[in-house]
């Protein structure tokens, strides 16, 4: 099944091929996932959502084009399930990042370094509007196209081009801080 | 480190992804346990498939099938035309080959006395001298 178009899985799915659907989540397990975290910080509550975002999915196939594409479809469903559980829910909050700066020593630990790397990432990311988030892992890791992107989050593409410019901006910025902060220690 | 590299990039007007930020964002983001996960939601779907009958396999296979039956009825219709005439072909040149077993080669009409005619001929002689030869 692994060579079938998304549209033909979803068609098998709906007509309860258990396989097909198999092989939907698989090919989409990462970006739902990577969307739900995106949302929701905390990777359980995000895995929650993505597998509420497949369901739903599943139980709306009839609703999905097949002349369109699948994966942004999937991605509003997963993004609308992940809102659905952060209202639900109280997310737990990361732990703040200044302590852990604080006691950085200059060292030769690669791995130290390259977790205190996605740590200032993860901070950069976490204080982006939620919209500014899902926009620029949409665009610069799933690669989808502003127009999509827009579709997602219901927004005009023009909108979603500005939250990718303004998240990408505030990124930037964080990680050359980090970059100047490095260097200084 | 990857923070250097990112800042290599300086605009963030550009209109395709940023591979580097994309990496280290899908490194940030993407969790490793990929395939429990997929089995816990196809086994989760078992409940979807139960709460309501899925549609009927024939159903949507005559649905994707349209576009396929459309092709082959083009295709046999197309067949059916091709072989019409080479069937009326063999058919002519038998009928030709036959001929009449109480005619003689004589009776048939030539080119030549067609053309030596002071009338004009009848277009069917015409015709049967022309699938004679």
């Amino acid at each position: 099944m692994t060579h079938m178009q998304d549209a033909e899985l979803a068609a098998l799915a709906q007509a309860g091929d258990r396989e097909a659907f198999g092989e939907l989540v698989a090919r989409y397990a990462a970006p739902a996932r990577r969307l739900a975290r995106t949302i929701l910080g905390d990777p359980d509550d995000a895995d929650d959502a993505a597998q509420d975002g497949f369901l739903s999915a599943l139980k709306h196939l009839g609703r999905f084009d097949p002349e369109r594409p699948f994966g942004p479809w999937l991605m509003r469903i997963v993004a609308n399930a992940a809102g659905d559980r952060r209202r639900r829910r109280r997310v737990r909050e990361a732990q703040p990042l200044s302590p852990v700066l604080a006691t950085h020593e200059a060292g030769p630990d690669v791995e130290t370094d390259r977790q205190r790397f996605r740590e200032v990432l993860r901070k950069a990311l976490g204080g982006l509007p939620e919209r500014q988030r899902m926009a620029v892992v949409l665009f610069d890791v799933e690669g989808y196209t502003h127009r999509e992107i827009g579709e997602v989050l219901k927004v005009p593409e023009g909108t979603a081009r500005s939250d990718v410019f303004h998240a990408r901006r505030a990124l930037r910025e964080a990680l050359g801080d980090w970059k100047e902060w490095r260097e200084k220690s | 480190m990857e923070g250097k590299e990112l800042m290599s990039h300086p605009s963030p007007f550009d209109h395709k992804p940023d591979t580097e930020l994309g990496d280290v964002l899908r490194d940030l983001l993407t969790p490793e346990d990929e395939d429990p996960f997929v089995r816990g939601v196809v086994a989760a779907s078992e409940h979807v498939y139960g709460e309501a009958p899925p549609v009927q396999t024939f159903s949507v296979l005559v649905e994707w099938a349209r576009p396929g039956l459309v092709a082959a009825m083009l295709l046999l219709a197309l067949g059916a035309f091709s072989l019409g005439i080479w069937v009326g072909r063999t058919g002519a040149v038998a009928e030709a080959t036959l001929g009449d077993p109480l005619q003689s080669d004589m009776d048939q009409p030539s080119v030549p006395a067609l053309m030596a005619g002071q009338e004009e001929p009848d277009w069917d002689v015409v015709l049967a001298a022309a699938w004679g030869r």
